[in-house]
């Protein structure tokens, strides 16, 4: 286990070392989800505004997993590292552990920088940001499986590029993730509730005390989410081949 | 000692294209074996199944005592490959490159140090350990995949078209490596296109053609096949119109004497040139690609 845990760390390392050299590119990559955030500051309300960099940190989690499907494709099909490390013990697990980790390192500094904002913006307690990082972290988990799924299956650079930057706009910037639920039309809502990243916003929002929601959305969000990751992670293994067929 | 066993290996993709077809041999601890073959002969099929990346559909094979499709995990600790067409990620050091392989493959810091140091200096890398990849020239490049794949000091060394793109001292210094790794033992396996290149490495070599085997055996055992293992080129004669010499590939001694008869007879120059592999290659799929062309 341990010289697993050492394998993926390696693999991360070793995918995510030109950007953590590169302090121009991380602060890029890092504040990318944050953009929003700053028109929302000075456009809206604070209340608004809060709920906007709450639902920053859940896309930062949301698009590095999504966006695991470039590493995943370039190193299978552009620099040919994994067929290199098939053949060596590395096991499957930790490369997948290790080049989806990679994309989080690199964002950890902007989510980093938004609890610090939060904190200072007003009172949250130890258990909100534990909450709010649990429900990153699964949507995060999804998302890393449909990202692999992308990654392993294309053969195509432009669509391993295009697949998840269209799917980041259908999952963060359309549904209530940076602004309240109750903006979009009644008509609406039901449909945003079907997109994944809606459940993990909400949750996110409401443990930091930011909206309140009864008990049986609180649980109907966390059930979602756990079988969203388990569909995702089902679909990949399905998909993702580490040997191929 | 047996290293390689492969037999009535076939190969068909899920979309129905037929790479492989029968395919039979074994190689021998120590040995350099070559495959050699057209473009998507099914080279790369053979070399991805036995390195453990690619399942076949039917037949066996195995690696070590160990059968690729029941048992990879046993192989893979012992093995390394050079994919066909790999790149160093351009904004790494040489240095980032070997260092980070040996981490991942479980040596520590400080041995991987040591050996990151070994194998640059060996493949004539130490100098540019600080440059950027994006900086090398693409036979380094080139040099930089192979230092990546022999980290691992593998038993069996999967190589495909590894010299691609080296200039000829670079060809040289990698033959001279892989020269190296079978005397300390170590069995490689390479595809190639360079033909100068399996006649100076080859113990065997397996020529396919779309799928199947078309010749296994060694390279003098390639040459003969061509004949007498020699070439007669006659010249054509002055002022006759035609540019295009004559090839022919006497098969005895009165074969000979009627080519010279005739040469000073119709007063054409004939030189005699050892058989090369590449003639023996060309013979030997020819047949194929004249149907192709007709």
């Amino acid at each position: 286990m341990k010289s697993r845990i050492r394998e993926a760390l390696y693999i991360g390392l070793f995918d995510a070392l030109p950007l953590l050299r590169d302090p121009m590119l991380l602060v890029v990559i890092s504040l990318f989800s944050f953009l929003p955030v700053i028109f929302i500051f000075v456009f809206a309300d604070q209340r608004s505004a809060m709920q906007s960099l709450v639902g920053a940190i859940v896309l930062t989690f949301s698009f590095t997993g999504l966006f695991a499907s470039q590493s995943v494709y370039f190193n299978k099909q552009w620099f040919r590292f994994q067929d290199m490390l098939v053949a060596s013990k590395v096991s499957p697990a930790s490369y997948a552990v290790g080049l989806s980790v990679s994309g989080l390192v690199v964002a950890l500094p902007g989510v980093a920088v938004a609890l610090i904002l939060l904190l200072l913006s007003g009172p949250t307690t130890a258990a909100g940001v534990l909450l709010l990082l649990i429900t990153s972290l699964l949507l995060w988990i999804g998302l890393v499986f449909v990202g692999f799924a992308i990654g392993a299956t294309t053969k195509n650079a432009r669509r391993a590029n295009s697949i998840p930057q269209v799917l980041s706009i259908a999952l963060g910037f359309l549904p209530p993730v940076y602004y309240p639920l109750d903006r979009l039309p009644a008509i609406a809502q039901p449909i945003a509730m079907l997109i994944p990243t809606t459940h993990a916003a909400q949750l996110a929002k409401y443990y930091f005390g930011l909206i309140t929601i009864p008990l049986s959305q609180v649980a109907i969000g966390w059930a979602y989410l756990l079988g969203f990751a388990a569909l995702m992670g089902f679909i990949a293994s399905r998909r993702a081949h580490w040997v191929d067929p | 000692m047996e290293v390689v066993r492969v037999e009535g290996l076939g190969k068909t993709y899920p979309g129905g294209t037929k790479a492989l077809e029968d395919v039979s041999f074994s190689i021998q601890k120590g040995e350099i074996f070559c495959l050699l073959g057209r473009n998507g002969a099914g080279k790369t099929t053979l070399l991805r199944i036995l390195a453990t990346q690619l399942k076949p559909t039917v037949g066996r094979a195995s690696v070590l005592g160990h059968d690729v499709l029941t048992d990879p995990q046993a192989i893979r600790p012992h093995i390394a490959v050079v994919p066909q067409e790999a790149r160093p990620q351009m904004l790494l050091s040489p240095y980032d490159h070997i260092l980070y392989f040996c981490l991942i493959r479980g040596q520590s810091r400080a041995q991987a140090r040591e050996r990151t140091q070994k194998v640059m200096e060996d493949l004539g890398l130490w100098e540019h350990r600080d440059k950027l990849a994006s900086d090398l020239s693409g036979g380094l490049r080139q040099r930089l995949i192979i230092a990546m794949a022999m980290v691992a000091d593998p038993e069996v060394l999967f190589l495909d078209e590894p010299t691609i793109g080296l200039d000829p001292l670079g060809r040289r210094s990698v033959w001279h490596m892989l020269r190296e790794l079978t005397r300390k033992g170590a069995t490689i396996l390479l595809t190639t296109h360079y033909l100068d290149e399996a006649e100076i490495l080859a113990d065997h070599l397996l020529i396919v053609d779309k799928g199947r085997t078309a010749f296994l055996g060694t390279v003098e055992e390639a040459k003969g096949d061509t004949g007498l293992g020699m070439r007669v080129i006659v010249e054509p004669a002055a002022g006759n119109g035609s540019t295009a010499p004559e090839v022919l590939e006497p098969r005895s001694a009165e074969e000979i004497l009627a080519i010279v008869e005739r040469g000073l007879r119709e007063k054409r120059k004939i030189t005699f040139k050892p058989a090369s592999l590449e003639d023996a290659f060309i013979k030997i799929v020819g047949g194929s690609i004249e149907v192709e062309n007709t």
